[in-house]
């Protein structure tokens, strides 16, 4: 048997208004080259300036990691040639990290969880972006210069699940912390997975593979497996030493495979030094205590609804792991409703609807204020369990106000005893035979009833007073 | 220390003329400095730069520099306002 080690590093886009050392703005989509200056675009004689904001930013990262945060960190130069990055060198920090020894906590399904270590985190600044087409290639630099925190494990999983489940956790500490926008799709948030195995038992871990640029959790997950597989493959054909090398790999989204990058980075010797133009970047111990006045972290907001609103660990876990969807619950507690309202419509039925629609929480046409309306229809008997689910459907089309909506689907429910025993009346004259089965003693006939005369009020009858009333007349 | 001018003119991106003249060069100035090597250090943190303090810092407000069209205009091939470079083998 084989244990499966797996260490990760992330990089995450840091959302300042600026780049990492120069003032170019860092909007995204933006015309090509339009967001460059002299340093960014590396012409003689300019120098980098680092952005305050974005050493606020990894510092507070490293208080939502128990991390330590050096007082004293230092930037290198990665030395390579690619037409990504003008000044053929990445400035980034080597010798000494802003951010080391952290560590989060990831949560499986069955309520356990596990630590896992973060060996540091350092500022470092993006590449540009190329564009290859047939005889050329084409350079914008709009992205070169962005900062970027890159954020380092300790190689503490041990199968593709932990890794996505980490993955998970500190992209929601990240969104959390409002520190990156950490869109994975425009690659704002990035991660190089470094896969192993070795023997159950055995010490020394075995041969790293590197897979590069990896922005899905589903692509992660494919990318392991497929790695595990070739590498356990490879032990058991006694071809180990041949076929595992410690290397580069790409993962291919449409075969589901990594090959192999051989050549292109053997020569990969970034001669790290020092940049002399920039010092050693130097905090306060009263600068670092202010950046660790941070917003409430998804496992301190997932306890407190556990502890004050009851409710289940795992449907805290779901909530609490988006940050807007945990948004969207507050807002939606805020009108009023009950819990277990509030986490049954939105985990359930509305979710239900998005997924089907490929919809995220925040393009949903139901916002928080009409789930919340809903939901008080249906706690003040406006309305029934089935009228809230047709209504929450009508409402994923329409933009309609949930009373007018209500009226216009005819879903307001009948309370009154007068026109619930004129139905219950008529229900029982049709079906006399039935009567008199139910009292004779054939009693799971009451169900019968009851639908009957939920159908002849079209489903508008409060099905509780129903019930009520069936019996009296029964007897 | 041997000195590898083929690996150096790879990483540099520099053809050297006259290889062997500049090995010797090299190889001098590391014989040059190799006594530093004689210091004991191990009690000495280490010093990344000689001067006092530290990086000053700047606070994050855009300003747009407005030099990408003369940069463009200068560079060796533009279109479209991307530079244009050899192709790059994926
Ligand atoms: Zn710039």
């Amino acid at each position: 048997m084989f244990e499966i080690v797996i260490g990760l590093e992330v990089h995450a886009q840091l959302n300042t208004k600026t780049k990492i050392f120069c003032s170019c703005p860092t909007s995204f989509n933006e015309h090509q080259n339009s967001n460059t200056c002299p340093t960014c675009l590396a012409l003689p004689g300019a120098l980098p300036v680092l952005n305050k904001e974005a050493v606020n930013k990894a510092m507070m990262f490293g208080h939502a990691v128990n991390a330590t945060i050096n007082e004293k960190s230092i930037f290198n130069r990665k030395n390579y040639f690619y037409p990504d990055n003008p000044k053929a060198y990445q400035i980034s920090q080597f010798d000494v990290a802003i951010v080391e020894d952290g560590e989060l906590m990831i949560d499986f399904e069955d309520g356990s969880s596990k630590r896992v270590g973060i060996t540091r985190a350092h500022l470092e600044e993006d590449a540009g972006k190329n564009t290859h087409e047939a005889n050329h290639s084409k350079v914008d630099l709009n992205r070169c210069g962005t900062p970027l925190l890159e954020i380092v494990s300790e190689p503490d999983m041990r199968s593709a699940e932990e890794a996505v489940l980490y993955l998970k956790k500190l992209h929601s500490i990240v969104r959390y912390l409002d520190i990156s926008d950490a869109n994975m799709q425009e690659g704002s948030f990035r991660c190089d997975v470094n896969i192993s195995i070795r023997p159950e038992g055995q010490e020394e871990f075995g041969t790293r593979v590197e897979v590069k640029n990896m922005n899905s959790f589903k692509f992660i997950n494919q990318a392991i497996n497929y790695e595990v597989n070739r590498q356990i493959e490879a032990y058991e054909d006694g071809v180990y030493e041949q076929e595992v090398v410690q290397e580069t790999r790409l993962f291919n989204t449409d075969t589901g495979e990594t090959r192999s990058m051989r050549g292109k980075e053997e020569s990969a010797d970034y001669r790290y030094f020092p940049d002399p133009d920039l010092l050693p970047l130097i905090v306060t111990k009263a600068d670092i205590e202010k950046a660790g006045n941070i917003p409430e972290l998804p496992d301190e907001k997932k306890q407190r609804y556990i502890d004050e609103l009851g409710i289940r660990a795992y449907d805290a876990t779901v909530i609490c792991a988006d940050k807007a969807v945990a948004n969207y619950f507050d807002e939606v507690l805020e009108c009023g409703v009950s819990a277990k309202n509030a986490v049954n419509y939105l985990t359930n039925e509305l979710n239900g609807l998005l997924n089907k629609e490929g919809l995220t929480i925040h393009e949903s046409p139901i916002d928080a204020q009409k789930l919340g309306a809903i939901i008080k229809n249906l706690e003040d008997d406006t309305i029934n369990g089935k009228g809230a689910k047709k209504l929450l459907e009508f409402l994923m089309g329409e933009q309609t106000e949930v009373d007018a909506a209500i009226e216009k689907l005819g879903l307001k429910q009948v309370s009154d005893d007068g026109a619930i025993l004129a139905i219950i009346d008529e229900v029982l004259s049709n079906n006399e035979d039935k009567v008199e089965e139910y009292k004779g003693g054939k009693e799971k006939l009451f169900g019968f009833f009851v639908g009957q005369v939920m159908k002849a009020s079209r489903g508008s009858a409060n099905p509780a007073k129903v019930n009520e009333l069936l019996r009296e007349k029964l007897g | 220390m041997e000195i590898d001018i083929e690996k150096l003119e790879k990483l540099s991106n520099l053809k050297v003329q006259n290889k062997e003249e500049i090995a010797h060069q090299l190889q001098d100035i590391l014989e040059y400095v190799e006594n530093l090597g004689e210091l004991d250090t191990d009690a000495i943190e280490s010093t990344f730069s000689t001067l006092e303090g530290g990086t000053p810092v700047r606070e994050d407000v855009p300003v747009h520099s407005g030099v990408a069209q003369d940069v463009l205009k200068q560079a060796p091939n533009a279109q479209d306002d991307y530079f244009i470079v050899p192709n790059i083998i994926e």
